[in-house]
């Protein structure tokens, strides 16, 4: 089972919600699901990164092909200063383990 | 996708960093939030990186006078392609941070090095080095202060003998003299809060230039756990040497390692040390020399232009031409007096038509840059040096005179 610490470090981590014990419940399980490759024997073979890894890494030349784009990446913002997009200060911390609602 | 360039530059580096380079090198997703970081990871080398176990070899003056010169050695751990994240601005009073993206997704290269140096002045004469090295090699401008070459510090104490202390890292460092104010400054810290009971933090600082000190970073909270995974996207890079190059693949996909070493331009180290054979010129010199940025060339055009041997003419480059440009923060390009005029001047000085006193006050004249050759000056000026013996002893005879009646 896991413990409310390593929820609450994953919570920081990837910004996801456990929201409830249904959720919890939901990532047991799927903890336990993924724990069935451990009855795979591995033994002296050499770990798989990607499917595409007897391929080789196409190198780029180093051409200038597209750009000059800013009045349509800027339409994505919803704020905009003078051409930068604006975002909150810096990184806003999840409140601490004592201070959450949740679970 | 990988640009090719980026993969050159690298090799060139670790080659001239004395790497060994890896054939075959691996991508990963480092993964941490920030709102100049758009995907929500950073593709980088931290497995495998493209080159690892090289060193730099660097020299300090051991006294002010910089007449004696000690050479030290760092050790480079690996060297890493990355990307580049995008610029962000901290605007406090708003309460709002300015997000550039323009150079997300752009190549870096990371130079890691081992902890051995031991001083500000030791972690910026290095520095130095390795930006003189990367400006040969082309695979960087590495100004600093156009962020063209980043650095950051990590720096920690221990008593001799003892393990390596708690280390901290400090960033936002601008320029190699902010470097080592940024080194001594941190150690210094550290030794003070360890001295009066406290403990170092394995926090990242900022270095404030306008106060001199380390300061905490906002937003960087303890220890970060980035879930390092493979870059499912980027297969193995894998580069060749002319042993192992394959027959049929397409000659753009190729990179040659050999090929590439064999046209690695000759690094500083080697520049100063031709300089000393050609020109006999003081090792401290031949640092001078490199270090000012088309200063060795203009040394070598007025040498070619003059019958006045080169450890002379060093004198002029070094005390006279170069404290002016300093005087005047001047570049070498923008030097009001040429090489042409500079050896036409001292051509007048070893024909001893003039004096090294009247010679130091025509160049003071040509600074002024208004189109005279040193020859109108010396003829303007009235300070060609007499060569008749007869109007000599006259002139003392007159002089001697002039006192018999006093």
């Amino acid at each position: 089972k896991v413990s409310v610490e390593v929820l609450d470090h994953l919570e920081h981590l990837a910004l996801v919600d456990f929201r409830d014990s249904e959720g919890v419940e939901r990532l047991q399980k799927a903890i336990q699901f993924a724990d069935q490759l451990h009855e795979v024997n591995t033994d002296g073979v050499e770990p798989m990164d990607s499917v595409l890894e007897d391929r080789c890494l196409y190198l780029r030349e180093d051409d200038v092909t597209e750009g000059n784009c800013t009045k349509e990446l800027l339409e994505n913002a919803r704020e905009k200063v003078e051409e930068y997009f604006v975002a909150p200060p810096g990184n806003i911390p999840l409140p601490k383990l004592e201070e959450r609602e949740t679970f | 996708v990988l640009n090719r360039r980026c993969v050159e530059a690298a090799v060139m580096t670790g080659l001239a960093l004395n790497c060994s380079i890896n054939k075959k090198s691996l991508f990963d997703r480092k993964h941490y939030f920030y709102a100049d970081l758009p995907a929500g990871y950073q593709i980088t080398q931290q497995r495998v990186p493209i080159a690892v176990n090289g060193s730099l070899s660097y020299s300090l003056c051991i006294d002010k006078k910089m007449s004696q010169m000690v050479t030290k050695t760092v050790r480079i751990k690996q060297i890493q392609l990355e990307q580049d994240s995008g610029k962000s601005l901290h605007d406090d009073t708003r309460s709002q941070t300015l997000v550039d993206l323009n150079r997300a997704g752009v190549g870096l290269m990371e130079v890691v090095m081992e902890p051995d140096m031991c001083c500000g002045e030791e972690a910026a004469a290095a520095v130095r080095e390795l930006q003189l090295i990367l400006q040969t090699l082309g695979s960087s401008q590495a100004v600093m202060a156009e962020g063209q070459l980043r650095v950051d510090a990590n720096v920690s104490v221990h008593h001799a003998g003892e393990p390596y202390g708690v280390r901290t890292e400090v960033k936002n460092i601008n320029s190699i003299r902010f470097l080592a104010k940024a080194v001594d400054y941190e150690i210094q810290r550290q030794i003070e809060e360890l001295e009066n009971g406290g403990t170092i933090l394995n926090e990242t600082r900022a270095f404030d230039s306008k106060l001199g000190c380390t300061v905490p970073m906002r937003d960087k909270e303890g220890e970060q756990d980035y879930r390092f995974m493979p870059e499912p996207n980027l297969p193995p890079l894998i580069l060749y040497d002319a042993k192992s190059l394959p027959a049929n693949m397409n000659h753009q996909q190729v990179i040659n390692i050999d090929w590439i070493h064999e046209r690695l331009p000759d690094l500083p180290s080697v520049k100063r040390e031709k300089l000393v054979e050609q020109y006999g010129i003081l090792p401290e010199h031949s640092f001078t020399l490199l270090n000012e940025d088309g200063l060795a060339e203009f040394f070598e055009s007025v040498v070619n232009q003059t019958q006045m041997k080169p450890k002379k003419v060093i004198g002029w480059i070094l005390n006279d031409l170069l404290s002016y440009l300093n005087q005047h923060s001047l570049t070498v390009k923008e030097s009001p007096v040429s090489s042409f005029l500079l050896a036409d001047l001292l051509n007048l000085l070893e024909k001893k038509e003039i004096s090294s006193t009247a010679a130091k006050r025509v160049l003071a004249e040509l600074w002024k840059g208004e189109g005279k050759t040193p020859l109108e000056i010396v003829k303007e000026q009235k300070l060609e040096l007499l060569q008749d013996q007869k109007e000599l002893e006259q002139i003392c005879q007159a002089v001697i005179d002039g006192q018999e009646n006093e």
